[in-house]
């Protein structure tokens, strides 16, 4: 049987709501599967059939949605999860297989490579088609020893190739609408050996730095503010969410569920703003998928300047009153 | 509860030297020369939510790990924090493993210690940051296993109460045994050891097993065992062609916001 | 010669190592500031074997020696002076009953000193002087089954805070040492100075007034109290002043570093200057130096020479490591400029500290004398 679905990404979702690093993943297994050439994306999914999230996996990208029968079958449970999976991957031996870097994701993916016997790479920054010895084959690249070093990890000889992706890595994207179907597929439960007692979700974070469309980003260089309050009111203004790098949150002025960077959270705002940062590998790698960059540190030299699109070289107590006005009068003219 | 606790621990670079790690380009491999080495941050908790649940459980708590010889030193601060004795899974053939190989060598060493009725790891290791090798070792056990675990309360002998975090907040979730459980830091917070402790722990075994004791194939495990391979590394950069602006703070802020909306960014 | 600390030196230097970031790191600049006892801290290092650190498991101690005890103090003065002082003070007493003292004495005060749950002082100054014994006026009288002391001893460590204390008093022409515990009638502690260094351990003055105390409260042999003390205040006080002086000599020397290779100036780090290079030489030669006659004397008393034997080793690593602890402060808060002697960046405090542990268990000079003695004899 022809291989029609090259590229098969996980789809985690809670109370009808998709997890946004699932749907970037679906964008990126597009351009995947055409430098395959052409291959079908399948979006993988369990614990769900609602017409509202397979509507919209269609339009985020996938072809077609494997989709388990068996409802009961919970995100919660990782083996029977993986079981599904990997049954079902054996059957259609799917190119590559792609994962959110999520707490429940991991694990699934994690059994279900052992399950194939097969390569899996965490928390990769970047995925590349490439052709290794006549072989093509995917170059998922992850960020080595403090964000300093890029490493390129391959698996030539098993398949599928897996991979697990951070949330804000690939921003989602959507597509023209795709002709797909929903195959359901036989799927059975695990023994039940572990027995979820209470799902407590937290309040929702509004403003959650990878889930904004504006990010305004602090680090040691805020020092000089003598507070926060200035560029909390930028993020507001912008209506946007405010984050930090590791000293920022060290330092106390940032929590730690906003730390942006290789220990916190990774982002693709369509605008990033970053205030004191020096631009340490550590952060910009996990900020690189943003649209567009405006850096403003007093060092000439700091590494941020090189990866933004806007730079404005200059003591935050001078430049932040003046942009927060400058913006506000723009704002006030609509 | 019947049986031994497993805590599987790592020894890595020291958390404060990590940036000055080099990179064998051509090997893939990390050049860890005059870099300090310490047990992995995350798997001290590890150590303590064995202890812990030995106070209540009157079990032995066994430490384990995979590692050159240097690693030793990880296995004897387990020990100093009250473990009951340490095996080393030592050997050649071992290095170089990737996730799935390490998660095969750590199951042959929990098969082979026996009467293992839990296993304790730390979330996620320092340096290579994975946080695959607990799901993958339950796998091949065919264990249940939960990650991310901020609270462990035993129950009967025979299923565990735990929390673990996830994105969206918190799970209870019993979990029969045995059961693989991975810790973050948020669990507890490991003990110091304590002078006697400390003097005692040269006096108790460390096993060391090569891949023939652990009852592993050499060609399962290491680098012949790992599905994923280095193939390049790079220096990371994200250039892009940006303006740096020159000029008054005044001149300069009324280019950026002209250009932001210029391009609706705002 | 083998200079490789043992597996157990150095897990109990890491063990240390993290209690200090742990327990001091964070409150050290408002310990100092608050300039209070810290029970609380010191029962912490009870709990894991530190206050017996050099008393035999018998008596409740952990008995690791005295380079465990040489590292333990470097490691908790490089973060706060004030409790690497507590061991200098308080386990020079217990030394001098474990070497001295009748085995009920042994059995009655070392396992609650060495679980902190008391303290004790040991006084040898009065207002005559420190440095010259000879000049001791307490009296001791031996009446019945009691010696009756008179007289006051001043600038004590530890004695507001004191549950007992041992004393050198004369008894007729000669001194003899004495265990005298707190609620003997006749015994009061007054006082409490306001130094400008070492902040959480308090000095005052132990006063004592037709003070009763029993017989068998007698250290050592009548007339060999000279001995006793000197023995405690050689082996475990110069020894401990060094190690705590060697430790704020690295907690000075380690932010000089940092502050240097973090603050620019004419676009480029300091550290970069050969100014600052050279000062951080200075620094880190001198720190180097007297670790390592630290550790020797240290390692001596392990050896098991006499506090006689091993005088030369312990009065070089007491002279050389007081004298290089102020001097690298001073660099230190060179190097930092206008920052330096902001309390806030706690080099400040690093001085203070340094300057107090001239005087500690011998001064300079008299350091100096004894190497003179052994140099021409």
């Amino acid at each position: 049987m022809k291989n029609t679905h090259q590229v098969w990404v996980w789809i985690e979702h809670h109370k009808d709501v998709i997890n946004v690093g699932s749907l970037g993943l679906l964008g990126k297994a597009r351009e995947l599967a055409q430098q395959l050439g052409g291959g079908n994306v399948a979006a993988v999914l369990a614990g769900t059939d609602s017409p509202q999230i397979t509507e919209e996996l269609f339009s985020y990208g996938a072809d077609d949605i494997y989709l388990a029968d068996d409802k009961s079958i919970s995100l919660f449970d990782s083996e029977s999860c993986a079981g599904f999976v990997a049954g079902l991957a054996r059957e259609h031996k799917p190119e590559i297989m792609l994962w959110g870097a999520t707490s429940l994701g991991k694990e699934i993916a994690a059994r279900a490579a052992v399950k194939l016997d097969t390569g899996l790479t965490a928390h990769c920054i970047a995925l590349d088609i490439v052709e290794i010895d006549n072989v093509t084959q995917l170059a998922a690249s992850v960020s080595g020893w403090g964000g300093n070093a890029i490493i390129r990890i391959i698996c030539p000889q098993k398949r599928p190739q897996m991979a697990t992706v951070k949330a804000g890595i690939f921003p989602p994207a959507r597509f023209e609408k795709r002709q797909g179907g929903i195959i359901r597929v036989k799927a059975a439960q695990s023994p039940a050996r572990i027995e979820v007692i209470e799902v407590i979700t937290a309040p929702e974070r509004a403003d959650a730095p990878e889930q904004a469309e504006v990010v305004v980003a602090g680090g040691w260089g805020m020092s000089s503010l003598g507070g926060l309050e200035q560029a909390a009111e930028l993020a507001k203004l912008l209506g946007g969410s405010l984050g930090g790098t590791r000293p920022s949150v060290d330092a106390g002025w940032i929590s730690h569920d906003k730390m942006i960077g290789q220990s916190g959270v990774s982002i693709s705002p369509r605008l990033l703003i970053t205030l004191g940062v020096s631009g340490a590998a550590q952060f910009t790698s996990t900020v690189q998928s943003s649209k567009f960059i405006m850096a403003i540190d007093k060092n000439p030299d700091a590494p941020i300047f090189e990866m933004a699109d806007l730079g404005i070289i200059g003591d935050l107590p001078e430049i932040l009153p003046r942009l927060i006005e400058k913006i506000k009068a723009v704002k006030d003219k609509k | 509860m019947p049986g031994d606790i497993a805590v599987c621990i790592k020894q890595v670079p020291h958390p404060d030297c990590l940036a000055k790690l080099s990179l064998d380009a051509a090997r893939g491999t990390v050049n860890r020369e005059g870099v300090p080495a310490v047990i992995n941050p995350v798997d001290r908790n590890a150590v303590e939510a064995s202890l812990r649940l030995r106070e209540k459980l009157r079990n032995r708590v066994i430490a384990l790990t995979m590692g050159p010889p240097a690693a030793r030193k990880a296995l004897e601060d387990a020990l100093a924090m009250g473990a009951d004795y340490a095996v080393h899974l030592c050997d050649r053939a071992f290095a170089g493993a990737d996730t799935l190989a390490t998660a095969r060598a750590l199951a042959g060493g929990i098969r082979s210690t026996g009467g293992i009725a839990l296993i304790i790891c730390g979330n996620t290791t320092i340096d290579s940051g994975t946080g695959q090798v607990a799901a993958q070792l339950a796998e091949m056990l065919d264990f249940p296993c939960v990650t991310d675990i901020e609270e462990i309360m035993p129950e009967d002998g025979a299923s565990l109460l735990v929390k673990r975090a996830w994105e969206q907040g918190d799970i209870r979730v019993r979990v029969r045994l045995p059961a693989v459980l991975a810790v973050n830091a948020k669990i507890n917070q490991p003990r110091l050891p304590n002078v006697l402790d400390i003097m005692a722990a040269r006096q108790k075994e460390i096993k060391e097993w090569c891949a023939a004791d652990a009852k592993v194939e050499a060609g399962c495990v290491g680098l012949a065992g790992s599905p994923t391979q280095f193939w390049q590394a790079g220096e990371f950069h994200a250039r892009r062609q940006g303006e740096i602006l020159r000029g008054s703070p005044d001149e300069m802020v009324a280019a950026a916001v002209d250009k932001l909306k210029k391009l609706e960014l705002i | 010669m083998d200079f490789n600390l043992t597996r157990e030196q150095e897990m109990l230097r890491d063990m240390v190592r993290e209690f200090a970031q742990r327990e001091l790191a964070p409150k050290a600049l408002a310990l100092d500031a608050k300039g209070e006892f810290i029970h609380d801290i010191i029962k912490k290092t009870a709990e894991l074997g530190l206050v017996g650190i050099i008393t035999s498991k018998e008596f409740g101690g952990t008995g690791m020696g005295h380079l465990a005890r040489m590292l333990m103090i470097e490691e908790l003065s490089r973060i706060y002076a004030s409790l690497g002082f507590f061991f200098q003070t308080g386990q020079i007493g217990m030394y001098a009953i474990e070497n001295f003292g009748t085995p009920e004495q042994k059995q009655k005060y070392l396992p609650a000193l060495c679980k902190a749950d008391k303290i004790i002082s040991t006084a040898l100054t009065e207002a005559g002087g420190g440095s010259d014994p000879s000049a001791i006026q307490t009296t001791a009288e031996l009446k019945g089954d009691e010696y009756i002391i008179n007289g006051r001893k001043v600038m004590i460590s530890e004695a507001p805070v004191c549950d007992l204390a041992i004393i050198v008093a004369k008894t007729g022409d000669k001194f003899s040492a004495f265990i005298v515990e707190k609620g003997t009638p006749g015994f009061t502690t007054s006082g409490k100075e306001n130094y400008v260094g070492l902040r959480s351990l308090p000095v005052g003055d132990l006063v004592f007034t037709n003070c009763k105390v029993p017989k068998a409260n007698l250290l050592g042999q009548e007339g060999k109290g000279l001995a006793v003390a000197i023995g405690g205040i050689s082996a475990v006080g110069r020894t401990g002043v060094a190690g705590v002086a060697l430790g704020t000599a690295e907690g000075a020397y380690a932010a000089a570093v940092k502050y240097a290779k973090e603050r620019k100036l004419y676009g480029k780090p300091i550290a970069e200057l050969q100014a600052i290079q050279y000062m951080l030489v200075d620094c880190n030669m001198e720190i180097e130096t007297a670790r390592w006659l630290c550790y020797k004397a240290a390692v001596l008393l392990d050896q098991g020479k006499s506090p006689r034997d091993a005088g030369d080793d312990i009065t070089r690593c007491k002279l050389y490591s007081c004298d290089i602890a102020s001097k690298v402060a001073l660099r230190a808060i060179q190097i930092m400029g206008g920052y330096g002697t902001i309390p806030q960046y706690e080099i400040t405090r690093r001085l203070n500290d340094s300057i107090e542990l001239f005087t500690a268990a011998g001064t300079q000079e008299i350091m100096k004398n004894t190497l003179a003695r052994s140099i021409i004899a």
